[in-house]
């Protein structure tokens, strides 16, 4: 079963669109969903949650229509922006006593167990709190009613390191339940590298690739020569291609390169830079 | 689940109705001055309403329709969450002020007379009738384009005045008929907040986040 399942998703914008956006999220698994600032992630996070009307296209979250069944999907799932939207005079203990009336599941000792476990103020204003706090606090609100599906556009983006590892072990532990998964939208490639299963790429409002994160990992190679000795490449295994420091870099797959060639182990973000920047 | 909502728009306008607190006292103290009642509970009912708008305003400063849409809360209920929490504030304005109003009364002997029942209905259904032309344009136009688009409509009524002076006699003589059917205005205000919600419903679900 797939948490999440986009096909031929359209949204036009003035001067950018979402185009055919398709890709899906299998039950268990972490998607890491990365691409530059403004490729389309945020819209399309919004679209999955009709924050965004889509123009055509399906969209399913537990199998079912994301529009059709709505306020279900809602109830298991959580959500983090790289803001906290809440007014900033409230504070964690007030939104307890919201959330409270909001979901029939959520769960108050879970709640402050973690705004404990993150030093997050009880009492203190959203406004007073610092940027991390809130990251930490929105986090614990996305937790709390125990969902099936956590959807984090940015939750890292800004933060320090050590916040940033405290939250991605947090996201490790919700995984520990089989059942759970997470949409992890980021252009933080490290932390992707630490917590993805799946990596699905986006750019100009197109998917260019969605794979397991093993298979990016482990069957893709970088190879770094001068021109002469990349076209001695086999042209079925050159992915991409992009000028490197001093001659061509070539992202080849592993298994159709001769033993010879030394090849280097890509990162996330070799390979985002491959896709975007590279030509075949 | 609507339940949530407004507890939620109380809290935000917690500080905001304690700083109110202090304008009431020095209205009150007018109110004894001038030996005014009719129109402290006025000023105090629409201070008090208004504070619909605050909450509104502070949504809006923190993408709250963002997060809130995220969460299992039809888009009706956010909406209608706003018109019910409209009409408890204007309720919480009349329990405040209508003592104040009572011991005024007592204070320089004047009775409460039908008159002041006639102001106290024209007020709650002015309420009614004002929450349901600014709801709606608060909604779909945010705070400040709102704030612009209610002074553009407070011109145009204005306009229209000056255009149609010579019939405006009718129309008070008119008015003046229909005064025997003044409890009925509420009622009349009550429909028309109604209509506005389902107005605003349908913006509302129109809307992109």
């Amino acid at each position: 079963m797939n948490a999440i399942e986009i096909h031929d998703l359209h949204k036009g914008f003035e001067g950018f669109s979402l185009k055919d956006v398709s890709f899906s999220v299998p039950q268990g698994t972490v998607m890491g969903f990365v691409g530059e600032n403004g490729a389309g992630k945020s819209s399309t996070i919004k679209c999955m949650l009709n924050l965004l009307k889509k123009e055509y296209g399906e969209i399913l979250i537990f199998d079912k229509d994301h529009v059709e069944h709505e306020q279900s999907i809602k109830s298991d799932i959580g959500v983090v922006f790289d803001e906290l939207h809440v007014p900033e005079t409230l504070n964690a203990t007030q939104l307890d006593k919201i959330m409270k009336q909001v979901f029939k599941t959520w769960d108050t000792d879970y709640y402050f167990e973690r705004l404990a476990q993150f030093n997050v103020p009880k009492r203190k204003k959203i406004k007073e709190l610092s940027r991390g706090m809130r990251m930490k606090l929105s986090i614990a609100l996305a937790m709390s009613h125990h969902p099936k599906l956590l959807i984090l556009d940015e939750p890292t983006s800004g933060l320090d390191p050590i916040i940033r590892d405290e939250i991605l072990d947090l996201f490790l532990a919700f995984m520990q339940d089989e059942t759970h998964s997470i949409l992890f939208s980021s252009h933080i490639t490290s932390d992707l590298e630490k917590i993805a299963d799946y990596i699905t790429l986006i750019h100009n409002g197109e998917i260019l690739l969605s794979e397991s994160k093993d298979t990016l990992l482990y069957e893709y190679g970088i190879f770094k020569g001068s021109r002469e000795e990349v076209s001695e490449l086999p042209e079925h295994a050159i992915i991409k291609k992009r000028n490197g420091a001093f001659g061509v870099d070539a992202l080849v797959l592993k298994k159709e390169v001769n033993e010879a060639f030394r090849l280097e182990r890509p990162s996330i973000e070799d390979i985002m830079l491959f896709f975007v920047k590279g030509c075949v | 689940m609507m339940i949530g909502l407004i507890v939620k728009d109380f809290m935000t306008i917690q500080r905001q109705m304690k700083a109110q607190a202090f304008v009431l006292i020095f209205l009150l103290i007018m109110a004894i001055f001038m030996r005014e009642s009719s129109m402290l509970l006025a000023v105090i009912v629409f201070i008090v309403t208004i504070q619909a708008i605050t909450a509104l305003a502070y949504d809006e400063q923190s993408s709250w329709d963002k997060y809130a849409n995220t969460l299992p809360i039809p888009k009706g209920d956010i909406v209608l969450s706003k018109y019910i929490l409209s009409v408890l504030l204007m309720m919480m304005g009349l329990v405040v002020a209508l003592p104040m109003v009572f011991l005024i009364n007592h204070l320089t002997n004047n009775e409460i007379t039908t008159e002041f029942f006639f102001t106290f209905i024209m007020i709650v259904t002015s309420t009614l009738c004002l929450l349901a032309v600014l709801l709606p344009i608060y909604i779909k136009f945010g705070s400040i384009k709102g704030r612009m688009v209610l002074i553009a409509l407070c011109f145009i009524p204005g306009f229209l005045l000056g255009v149609f002076k010579e019939y405006i006699p009718d129309i008070t003589r008119s008015f003046l008929d229909v005064k025997q059917f003044i409890y009925l205005t509420p009622f009349a205000g009550l429909l028309l907040l109604w209509l506005s919600s389902l107005i605003s419903t349908a913006i509302y679900k129109r809307k992109e986040f």
